[in-house]
């Protein structure tokens, strides 16, 4: 996969961080990289947009590090360092792609108060189990998975647990069951399901948008004016990531920056398969001489949060891929 | 290129640097042979490619049509274009039709370490079989109980001859040359195991990958992994200095750092099934729910298998050692390649930009000798990249479908890549066509010539 070289501006400085008004009007054409993991980070931050529906703080995808700044082996490296700081925390997403979320550490200590003072509002059982598992498990395990065992010995550090605080736990949004294996638990963002949602949908509408044109490219200032119907996030977010991701390059035209579709798009076929298999949803059988694809029972009623199409390409994709891999000879 | 053979004359280049400079400009000059070209009698796609590790000389392929294939790569059988290209057919190929050839796809074929008198290939129709290759009979043949994936032997081993055969089961068997039958089976991962790998730097250690995603080091004098690689556990860099590093693994509370010493120890714990490294685990304090998993007494050695640690989110498809034993590289159906200190066990961080990896299939990569460069079959290109810091440098493209195999050839700085199109590629440094046509030119027809 080749970029175009980015062009790279003169970094923002950071006190101009606290400026939100300014940051917002300026282009991506202009801070496109920046030469800091923790710079781009703040920055990118503090250009988070505004989502009035749902309350949510500032986090940054990991494939929007790999878009802004040049050396990606840095990026991993100052990132692992960030983390073991506790400066901030890595949040495997579900959004099917080996997305990581990355958000600092008060904002994300703000989040969980904000669910916990819901909750507290709903009355729902007691809530001393946050507090331990505030006190406890944030502070102590950095990575973004923690196993069943794990959890019920730094939560036992505040006092006596019973499963009801892990359901708790699970019901404010702050772990969920990872799919492959019973006794692992993902971290995750509490609220931000819609936000992941559209998500996903703003990146099919703005490949989607690049795909109807003829030669599959566009400037970058028109493109960066359009608002996408289907997601909450604005324009840079998405382009960032996907530029990251490697769906989309930069390239140069003489004056100015248009963003093209990458070659090789993938089948509709494989991709829907590869995002199941990489959420959790679907293992590959290897019983008698063909691959069987088997759907996770605990995954049925996620089909049902899956979007339309997505649901439609995704049994599209299982039907074919099964009657492909019946016929393909490996 | 003059200047640096007049440097080593005069002694301001030693031997190995200057060696190492002519290899890696020879590398960076790799593209498709212009006068090289192996005819592959193959008809199904090429699984698996070796070249001999003795002498060189020999490559030995593996497909899915159930042939294998050995070609010399030194010696072209017939000449074509005016001399100038070199056709290396197949010296000999074994298919369905040879009395005792595999019946279904070939996945693995490796040459017996020790000298080319004997080969081995794995197939998915369950047998590991081995080879004369003078007489091209089968020796000795096993019988696993799954898909063979990937079979693999010690380039070191001086005291043993086993066969380290990795298949859709959930162990590793080792099966023995010299009594025909299996010496032991290892057990530890979740899911078949598509990659094997001996150690380049020990006769006794095995590394396999599993299709769960663990990648788990084996000694095989013992019972139980004695680490597994977890892709949470990371170091900045080669290696850190002695402090950062007690410092990182006071931050990282690891079950595999407590597998790691427990083996290591091998005390006789009391078998109720408490021991000192896993206190974490045993935690008295407050009911605890097993859901559903039984509680067993085990062996200390094989407490490694309650360590879920997983090195890829996908399956891990492809590992290669370096040749020096101190990294190990592993790509995963993720699609993410992964650089691993062999003797801290941490994720080194390096980050290759890798956008797809072919998930379904293993997928061989290649290492250079001073491990630089490795290349890595990304669906129908080959790309090499800078080991150290992940960016790629150079982009093979050549076949018309994905690719499944590699294998670089450090004598001659040649490449072989075999893919789903049935050809194998040879990528060479370009070479000078009017060194070739000097000697093939016949008559100077020139008006002033005598």
């Amino acid at each position: 996969m080749e970029k175009g070289k980015k062009r790279i501006r003169e970094n923002e400085e950071i006190d101009s961080v606290a400026d939100t008004d300014a940051n917002n009007s300026i282009s991506l054409d202009q801070n496109l990289s920046f030469s800091d993991t923790l710079v781009a980070l703040q920055m990118m931050r503090a250009q988070f947009p505004q989502i009035d529906k749902v309350a949510i703080q500032p986090f940054i995808l990991q494939s929007q590090l790999y878009s802004s700044v040049k050396d990606r082996t840095q990026v991993d490296r100052e990132l692992e360092s960030l983390r073991r700081d506790k400066v901030v925390r890595i949040f495997k997403l579900n959004t099917g792609q080996d997305d990581h979320g990355i958000m600092f550490l008060d904002d994300y200590l703000k989040q969980v108060e904000h669910v916990v003072k819901r909750m507290e509002e709903k009355k729902q059982g007691d809530l001393e189990v946050f507090k331990w598992f505030k006190a406890h498990v944030i502070e102590s395990k950095l990575e973004p998975s923690i196993g069943h065992q794990e959890l019920y010995a730094l939560l036992s550090l505040g006092g006596r647990v019973k499963d009801e605080h892990v359901s708790l736990l699970i019901n404010a949004g702050l772990l969920t069951r990872q799919l492959i294996d019973p006794n692992m638990y993902w971290f995750a963002i509490p609220n931000i399901g819609s936000i992941l949602k559209g998500l996903s949908q703003g990146r099919k509408e703005l490949l989607s948008l690049l795909n109807r044109r003829r030669y599959k490219e566009m400037m970058l200032a028109p493109l960066e004016k359009k608002r996408l119907r289907l997601s909450p996030l604005d324009m840079r977010f998405h382009l960032r990531d996907l530029i990251g991701s490697g769906h989309i390059k930069t390239g140069h035209t003489p004056t100015v920056l248009n963003i093209r579709l990458m070659e090789d798009p993938r089948t509709i076929v494989t991709q829907s398969c590869d995002v199941a298999i990489n959420a959790g949803w679907i293992v590959l059988d290897e019983r008698r001489s063909c691959r069987r694809v088997s759907l996770i029972r605990s995954c049925m009623p996620l089909m049902s949060y899956l979007r339309g199409d997505l649901r439609c390409s995704f049994t599209f994709g299982v039907v074919a891929y099964r009657s492909a891999e019946s016929y393909y000879q490996s | 290129m003059w200047k640096e053979i007049g440097d080593r004359e005069m002694g301001k280049i030693r031997p190995n640097s200057f060696s190492s400079q002519i290899k890696s400009n020879r590398i960076s000059n790799l593209q498709l042979s212009n006068n090289k070209d192996i005819v592959s009698p193959h008809r199904g796609s090429v699984n698996s490619l070796q070249v001999d590790l003795t002498e060189g000389r020999y490559l030995l392929s593996g497909a899915s049509d159930a042939s294998a294939a050995v070609y010399d790569v030194q010696r072209a059988t017939d000449y074509e274009g005016n001399g100038l290209i070199a056709k290396h057919k197949c010296l000999f190929s074994v298919d369905k039709q040879h009395e005792k050839g595999h019946k279904y796809a070939i996945s693995s074929t490796i040459w017996y370490p020790v000298d080319t008198g004997l080969f081995v290939t794995g197939s998915y129709d369950h047998y590991v079989k081995v080879w004369d290759t003078n007489t091209t009979q089968v020796v000795m043949s096993f019988k696993m109980p799954g898909k063979v994936y990937r079979t693999a032997m010690s380039p070191l081993a001086t005291s043993h001859m086993l066969i380290a055969a990795g298949t859709e089961d959930v162990q590793v068997r080792l099966c023995d040359i010299a009594s025909g039958a299996f010496a032991h089976t290892l057990s530890g991962h979740r899911d078949g195991v598509m990659t094997v790998e001996w150690s380049t730097s020990s006769e006794w250690v095995l590394i396999t990958g599993g299709c769960d995603g663990a990648i788990r080091f084996w000694d095989i004098r013992r019972a139980g992994c004695f680490l597994v690689l977890d892709q949470s556990q990371s170091q900045l860099g080669r290696r850190p200095p002695v402090l950062a590093r007690s410092a990182a693994n006071k931050v990282n509370v690891s079950k595999s750092l407590s597998a790691g010493q427990n083996s290591l120890g091998k005390q006789r714990a009391p078998q109720k099934k408490v021991s000192n490294g896993h206190g974490m685990k045993q935690s008295t304090i407050g009911r605890m729910p097993t859901n559903g998993s039984v509680r067993q007494r085990l062996h200390p050695g094989m407490l490694s298998i309650q360590d879920r640690a997983t090195a890829h989110y996908g399956a891990v498809t492809g590992l290669k050692v370096t040749d020096d034993g101190m990294y190990l590289l592993s790509a995963g159906s993720d699609s993410r390649i992964k650089l691993w200190d062999l003797e801290s066990g941490y994720n080194t961080l390096v980050n290759f930009e890798v956008v797809r990896l072919q998930t379904s299939k293993a997928i061989q990569l290649a290492i250079s000798q001073d491990s630089a460069q490795v290349f890595v079959p990304c669906m129908t290109v080959v790309k090499a990249f800078d080991v150290w810091s992940g960016k790629m440098s150079l982009t093979f493209r050549g076949h018309y479908e994905s690719v499944n195999c590699c294998w670089f050839s450090s004598q001659d700085q040649e490449l072989y890549t075999g893919g789903n199109d049935r050809q194998i590629l040879v990528w060479s440094p370009c070479q000078l066509i009017t060194d070739d046509t000097d000697a093939g030119r016949t008559k100077d027809e020139d008006n002033w010539s005598d």
